[in-house]
């Protein structure tokens, strides 16, 4: 999808099957106001989502990653999420030693239910990317 | 010496293979040597330059084997055994008090690469004979670094053990000191530090291949087209995701060997990544690596409430 | 033709300010714990006093070199709406204070990418474009062995120039035409003097190289019916140590195996050419699966064959390692691919 304005920048959100897009489909059809930088990668649940998915997605232009699954006691495959935890925890904190900002790396839990939730989390996390602008991983002098 | 090669005899009976070094192609170098033949035990060695990892090869071994392990290597072992990556019955661990090892790039840098025709050591000084030279340096200034903050001197696992006892000083913060030291540093400096030594690499996989753990090998994702994780262009953004690949995949497993580093032509240090992670083990989990055979790796595990992880708020 | 020039020392960052002016210069750089050939710049401190970690092959053979661009107009898939965007390379090039068998590597390639019917123009263009200039080596370091395959430390073969460092400055000789490049400078003095000199050091240089060689002092192509060669134990017994990364075939000089790919981003993509090694799995991995060097024996029994019987088989018995040691002298497991021939060439043990 081509950005429609330059404001805009490139998020990504990696969002179990189960809650996180449910909770996402839920404040559509509410009609709650979101930003739309946004762009959404439906995963079967959050221990799905491997750290490197969102290394990869830092290194392919991305400026912001989020990552929501399911409440922890809640998940729909009783303990994906409790994995996810322990892995998207250890990213987070491995990211700055190579400095790139935390604060680009967000990852929560939203239920199905939780539309205004999911809102906040959206519009709370754009704000933040804003706030921080494009993620600038400078190529050195190539040889050739 | 003899008392190596009656221990590797020993071993040999009951193997018929033993992993242990032997003098490489210089006085500098020493080389995996593995015996098969009984004739072959004359050559085995055991000095400042047996410096690998010999684990490394354990995982792949169709066979029993009889292995020679300094102490930092004794953690692999602990960590094989912890991930069921082999048996303990198929090993017999030699297990070698050490009191440090020479950094052979570094040695191989202060004499500008000539070629060296010998080596002696007499106390805390080294003697090394070029074609044009002889220079003379101090044996602490050329430990390699990760002697200099070791904390297992001592195998943690073996079947027979060989010299005495050596004692280490170093604590917990003194050997994440260098990380922390890193860490105080602007993001900017890291993001660039980063950039500088990781676009040196050359992608040979020389990290990945000598890391006991890295123990996917021929299946490696940098390497395979489906997925397509890594592109084969030599772009920054490729070496990078080549490098979180291999820390994260190493994430509460590293058992900081150094290896990775020591085999890095270009001398990125790739280790450093692996000990941030290792360090935010502790502090997450309280998990070292490779110290006990019945702890299990903390990404292989979860807790329902998990104490040391707090929500994030944006 | 040859020509002779003389270079003081003190002069040498004006030289290479001048060099600089006249194309795309590369010179070896200390970039800590590595020297490595980079693009010169104003205050790049040149070194030469020790052999470059990687060699100059990737400024003429890139480790990964885009061949075109295309882009589908329409939809994905349909080649009659395909748009294909050439690259045009035309830079000049110049290397300075490449080493001999640095320059040797590239007569290797040459054969293979150029002397033939259907000469590979990426690579030939560049080639072409390029002036080199190699520093004599004074010295062996750890694990050289140029003389052993035909080579020296004052061998010029593959060079356009070969400099001398002497302790006023540099002896510069022009070996080929496009080597003039190097002495057509204000800054350059007659040199004819130095030339005593130079042979002085010449014969040392060989001395030191050959009595560090010992008896590993002359490499044979390896004849095709070598009986160790296809024996499984003989490659056990001295390989069991390798850890097969490809760190030996990118830091050779004469490597040239590679690989092309498409990487394509939804509607755009670019063909690229990269590096490969005959040390990985997936080199010879083929679509059904099957892999003909499924284990280390086979891969590095390949890269011997290759570099020591089926390459001089093809081009007059040149072997196709030019002996510059950086396979022994980082490898990590410190395999000496000079033992494995020598042992290989030995009357076999009963």
């Amino acid at each position: 999808m081509p950005q429609e304005s330059k404001k805009e920048l490139r998020i990504i959100g990696f969002l179990c099957n189960w809650c996180s897009y449910g909770g996402a489909d839920t404040a559509g059809v509410s009609r709650f106001k979101q930003p739309t930088d946004l762009r959404i990668v439906r995963v079967p649940c959050s221990g799905r989502v491997d750290p490197l998915f969102v290394v990869r997605a830092f290194l392919s232009g991305a400026d912001g990653v989020l990552v929501s699954g399911c409440h922890p006691r809640d998940c729909h495959y009783s303990d994906g999420n409790y994995y996810a935890r322990r892995r998207l925890e250890m990213l987070k904190r491995l990211l700055p030693f190579f400095g790139i900002d935390d604060r680009r790396f967000h990852y929560t839990w939203v239920s199905a239910s939780e539309g205004e939730r999911w809102q906040r989390v959206v519009t709370e996390f754009t704000k933040v990317i804003h706030g921080l602008g494009p993620l600038k991983i400078e190529e050195g002098e190539e040889i050739g | 010496m003899v008392e190596l090669k009656e221990k590797i005899s020993e071993v040999f009976r009951d193997t018929n293979l033993v992993i242990c070094w032997r003098e490489g192609f210089d006085p500098i170098h020493a080389t995996p040597h593995f015996v098969r033949e009984e004739s072959q035990i004359e050559d085995s060695i055991f000095n400042l330059f047996c410096v690998h990892n010999l684990c490394v090869y354990l995982p792949f071994l169709k066979e029993k084997a009889g292995i020679l392990v300094k102490g930092c290597d004794s953690r692999t072992l602990i960590q094989f055994l912890q991930e069921g990556l082999i048996r303990r019955e198929d090993v017999v661990i030699i297990g070698i008090s050490c009191r440090g090892i020479i950094d052979v790039g570094k040695l191989m840098r202060e004499v500008l690469y000539e070629a060296v025709t010998g080596v002696s050591i007499d106390g805390d000084s080294i003697k090394v004979k070029t074609v044009s030279r002889e220079r003379e340096f101090q044996l602490t200034s050329l430990l390699a670094d990760k002697c200099k903050i070791c904390r297992y001197p001592n195998p943690l696992i073996y079947d027979h053990l060989i010299g005495e006892p050596v004692e280490s000083k170093v604590s917990w913060d003194m050997a994440y000191e260098d990380i922390r030291e890193f860490e105080k540093k602007p993001l900017e400096d890291r993001l660039s530090f980063w950039t500088k030594e990781i676009g040196k690499c050359i992608r040979c996989y020389a990290c990945r291949n000598a890391c006991p753990l890295c123990i996917c090998r021929d299946r490696c994702i940098a390497e395979t087209r489906d997925p397509h994780f890594t592109s084969q262009s030599v772009e920054l953004k490729e070496k990078f995701m080549f490098h979180f690949i291999h820390a994260v995949h190493l994430a509460g497993r590293c058992v900081e060997c150094g290896e990775c580093e020591r085999a890095c032509p270009v001398g990125i240090p790739v280790k450093m990544m692996k000990k941030k992670i290792n360090l935010e083990m502790k502090e997450l989990f309280d998990y070292e690596t490779g110290i006990n055979v019945d702890d299990k790796p903390p990404m292989y595990t979860f807790k329902a409430e998990e104490e040391k992880i707090k929500e994030h708020e944006l | 033709m040859e020509r002779i020039g003389f270079l003081k020392k003190e002069k040498i960052e004006e030289y290479l300010q001048s060099l600089s002016k006249k194309g795309e210069l590369y010179v070896p750089v200390d970039v800590g714990r590595a020297v490595k050939f980079e693009k010169y710049l104003t205050g790049s401190s040149i070194c030469l006093d020790r052999p470059p970690t990687l060699p100059p092959k990737s400024v003429i053979y890139p480790q990964s070199e885009r061949l075109f661009k295309f882009k589908f107009k329409k939809d994905e898939g349909n080649v009659d709406l395909i748009e294909i965007e050439e690259v045009e390379d035309t830079k000049k090039r110049i290397i300075f204070g490449a080493r001999p068998c640095d320059s040797a590597g590239f007569s290797v390639i040459d054969n293979v990418f150029i002397q033939t019917d259907t000469p590979d123009v990426y690579y030939e263009r560049r080639r072409m474009n390029s002036f080199i200039a190699a520093k004599a080596c004074d010295k062996p370091s750890a694990g050289c062995f140029c003389i052993a395959v035909g080579g020296g430390p004052f061998d010029d073969s593959g060079s356009d120039a070969l400099i001398t460092e002497l302790e006023e400055g540099y002896l510069i000789e022009a070996k080929t035409e496009k080597g003039s490049l190097f002495l057509d400078w204000e800054l350059i003095e007659p040199g004819d003097d130095h030339l005593e000199k130079k042979l002085k050091k010449k014969e040392e240089s060989e001395r030191l190289l050959s009595e560090y060689l010992g008896e590993l002092k002359k490499i044979e192509p390896l004849d095709p019916k070598t009986e160790s060669f296809n024996d499984e134990n003989f490659w056990k017994r001295h390989l069991s140590k390798c850890i097969s990364c490809g760190l030996c075939t990118y830091l050779c000089p004469t490597c040239y195996c590679f690989n092309i790919t498409d990487e394509k981003k939804i509607f755009e993509g670019e063909r690229i050419r990269s590096w490969d090694s005959c040390m990985f799995f997936h080199f010879t991995l083929e679509a059904s699966g099957h892999n003909p060097r499924p284990d280390k024996f086979k891969r590095f029994r390949n890269r011997v064959g290759h570099k020591f019987m089926f390459y001089p088989e093809k081009y007059s018995q040149l072997i196709a390692c030019c002996g510059c040691g950086r396979c022994i002298r980082f490898c990590p497991v410190s395999v000496d691919i000079r033992e494995v021939v020598f042992e290989l060439q030995k009357p076999r043990r009963v």
